[in-house]
């Protein structure tokens, strides 16, 4: 006990020397420090073994490890697919502890941002669920780990060539990140109340005039998908935003399509005066009755907002005229993983025939497999054919004449940024 | 050692209190001007320029200042009201629990109560639905993400004024406030003369330093106004965190000035606080 207070009061006397000395010397020197303490920091990356390896071998080092998978925790039906299905099966298979933390986008962002600002090489998530805009900048801080994609055994049923897998918001993927589900954006309105929904941007004039207050545009990932979407109508083809960000074209279409929204602003809900902040709160307001009108990616995820009582039985899906976005979504492994090997085990299993059966099942998480029916054994091709289909949204597959590519990630900062300034602030 | 002791303390204050926060302010600075940071080069004043430029700062800041304002302001004098003309029945046991049941709420739970009552399809907006009031959702009155931050005022006065009527109620009793305003009416004060000379001037000088607290509480609110508030003007914390979980990685910085630019003003406003309460020095 004695020691201890000792050994505390010399710690003490030490930090107030130090402190009291630095002061003396000029409160420049401090900041010097805290400067040299925060730009010194260089990251080292360990040396990467596991792109010589084989898969067995990756096999024997992730078996028996934690895995830390950071996901978007906002669906209950993807947290009981997680949880309920997941969880015990990578047990079983190869004793891993998947542990599940949530976080999307620009959380995943800013976490390895912050970590590599710190020189951290042993990161807290090995493995992240992303695409486009988080994909991008990641790979713009040199985030992820890979290429891996092509070492994962499963990786043989999915078919490359399909540029809605093999491109990621206009960015080849190059086995930087592994498909896990693939899904279009729908538009959602319930035929009890609307007989002839809106499929082209003056139709959508007529509507809002017709029912004035009735539709929104979200002010985050789902409502900027949709200005995608007018944009590319705008551009006159479901091709026209295809290729590299082209500032001309955008300032082009961009201008025309801020004009079309401040001009039909004042029949959106609230008049326009305001947007809500994000999505969720427009699937409770479609609920209510006060909008008419909504939309959502999942081919609008109305299956299993039907079944939880929320959306009315008489709910209905489709796409726009000129086409709707269609995107595959991905599972990434970190830079500074430091359980790389585990990570691939996970996601070589997310990707198995198996449990892209089970996440499809139309009473759970209902979503689209990225494995390509040809390329399957013809024992996992039955099981998918027999599986029974959606009653009320529409089919990926009905919906595929109407698919366009997601345009480049510039696109979307830029809406973001002018729907902010042009539409909201004006 | 016993001599040494109040050193310590200010040591530890220092280490504690003092230290991570200015590490923390001096790593925004040095972000806001592109010193550190990930996709940040060399130092340049472009971010910092860049928030002067779009002056969304200074509406966000005489927006929540107008906010923070009307709810101390609204709260202070109802509270005044209520303890000057019920403080009797305030000190009964059921009573006294009703004010102090919104202390124990946070703000989040708050804000969640007011949409559920005030919004066009919340409870309030069926009630009148159902008395035949209103024939559609959109005809009820705009109370929350609405212009003139309705929502978000009602939560924050029936969020502060519980605290100031218990503070004033203490200071009453304190400052032995009954005493005074019998000794006022000897010297021959009318009541009204008791209530504006003695009574409101001495719970609001007792209190002036706790008041302005509330403000600056207010002006750095988040979820309140995250809730209820609309897209545009925001209030300070709100645009604070979304500059800084933007998309565009490259314009995070201007997240750190508008933060440094806050704290600078804040911190500003306290240090003058307590310079002049030192002058005056403040019982309370």
């Amino acid at each position: 006990m004695h020691i201890h207070t000792r050994l505390s009061l010399h710690f003490l006397a030490d930090i107030q020397r130090l402190f009291f000395g630095l002061r003396k010397t000029s409160g420049c020197a401090f900041l010097l420090c805290l400067l040299a303490l925060v730009v010194g920091c260089t990251s080292t990356t360990e040396p990467d073994t596991l792109g010589e390896r084989d898969w067995t071998e990756i096999e024997k080092a992730g078996q028996g490890t934690t895995v830390q998978f950071m996901m978007w925790q906002g669906s209950p039906i993807i947290n009981a697919y997680i949880n309920n299905y997941v969880v015990p099966r990578v047990k079983e298979l190869y004793d891993i502890d998947l542990k599940i933390s949530g976080g999307q986008g620009p959380e995943i962002v800013q976490l390895v941002m912050g970590e590599k600002q710190a020189g951290i090489t042993q990161g807290q998530v090995d493995m992240v669920w992303i695409n486009g805009e988080t994909f991008f900048q990641l790979r713009k801080i040199n985030g992820l780990y890979g290429p891996f994609v092509e070492k994962l055994p499963h990786a043989a049923y999915v078919d490359f060539e399909d540029t809605y897998i093999s491109t990621d918001f206009q960015q080849p993927v190059n086995y930087m990140e592994a498909p896990w589900g693939i899904s279009q954006f729908a538009l959602v309105y319930d035929s009890a109340q609307v007989p002839a929904p809106p499929k082209k941007l003056d139709e959508l004039e007529h509507f809002i005039k017709a029912y004035p207050g009735t539709f929104t545009i979200s002010n985050d990932f789902t409502g900027m998908t949709l200005l995608k979407c007018f944009l590319a109508e705008l551009g006159g083809a479901p091709t026209s935003l295809d290729g590299p960000f082209d500032e001309e074209k955008y300032a082009r279409l961009s201008a025309r399509l801020w004009a079309y929204i401040n001009r039909n602003k004042k029949y959106f809900w609230k008049e326009g005066e305001t947007f809500p902040t994000e999505h969720s709160k427009m699937d409770q307001l479609f609920a209510s009755g006060e909008l008419l009108l909504s939309y959502g990616f999942s081919e609008g995820g109305i299956e299993e907002k039907v079944h939880q009582g929320l959306f009315p039985e008489t709910t209905r899906g489709y796409a726009w005229e000129n086409g709707t976005v269609r995107n595959a979504n991905y599972l990434g492994i970190t830079a500074n993983a430091p359980n790389k090997a585990g990570a691939m085990l996970v996601i070589n299993f997310l990707m198995s025939p198996e449990a892209q059966l089970e996440k499809a099942d139309v009473n759970r998480m209902n979503a689209n497999t990225v494995l390509s029916m040809e390329k399957l054994p013809a024992e996992w091709q039955q099981k998918f054919a027999a599986a029974p289909g959606r009653k009320y949204g529409p089919e990926v597959s009905a919906l595929a004449p109407y698919a366009i590519q997601e345009p480049a990630p510039e696109y979307m900062i830029r809406i973001y940024e002018d729907f902010r300034t042009e539409v909201i602030e004006n | 050692m016993r001599t040494k002791s109040p050193h310590i303390g200010i040591l530890f204050f220092l280490a504690i209190g003092v230290l991570p926060f200015a590490a923390a302010f001096v790593y925004a600075l040095l972000y806001s001007f592109g010193a550190v940071g990930v996709l940040n080069t060399s130092y340049t004043t472009a971010f910092w320029a860049a928030v002067f430029r779009s002056g969304e700062f200074f509406k966000s800041l005489g927006y929540s200042a107008a906010i923070a304002a009307v709810s101390v302001a609204v709260s202070v004098g109802l509270a005044l009201w209520l303890v000057l003309s019920y403080r009797r029945d305030f000190e009964k046991k059921a009573l006294s629990f009703v004010l102090y049941l919104p202390l124990a709420i946070p703000g989040v739970v708050a804000a969640f109560f007011t949409f559920q009552l005030l919004a066009q399809s919340g409870f309030f907006a069926r009630i009148t639905y159902a008395l035949g009031g209103i024939d559609k959702a959109r005809q009820f009155p705009d109370l929350v993400n609405d212009p003139w931050a309705v929502g978000i005022l009602l939560t924050f006065i029936s969020l502060v004024t519980p605290f100031f009527v218990l503070l004033f109620m203490n200071v009453y009793k304190n400052e032995r406030l009954g005493e005074l305003k019998t000794l006022a009416v000897s010297l021959g004060a009318t009541p009204r003369q008791v209530r504006w000379r003695v009574s409101i001037p001495i719970l609001l000088t007792k209190t002036r330093t706790l008041i302005v607290l509330y403000f600056i509480f207010i002006l750095g609110a988040y979820e309140v106004p995250l809730i209820l508030g609309q897209q545009s003007p925001q209030m300070l914390s709100v645009l604070i965190i979304r500059e800084m979980r933007q998309f565009d990685l490259a314009k995070i910085p201007e997240g750190y000035a508008v933060a440094v630019l806050y704290t600078f003003i804040v911190s500003g406003a306290a240090v003058l606080l307590f310079y002049r309460k030192k002058k005056t020095a403040d019982a309370f």
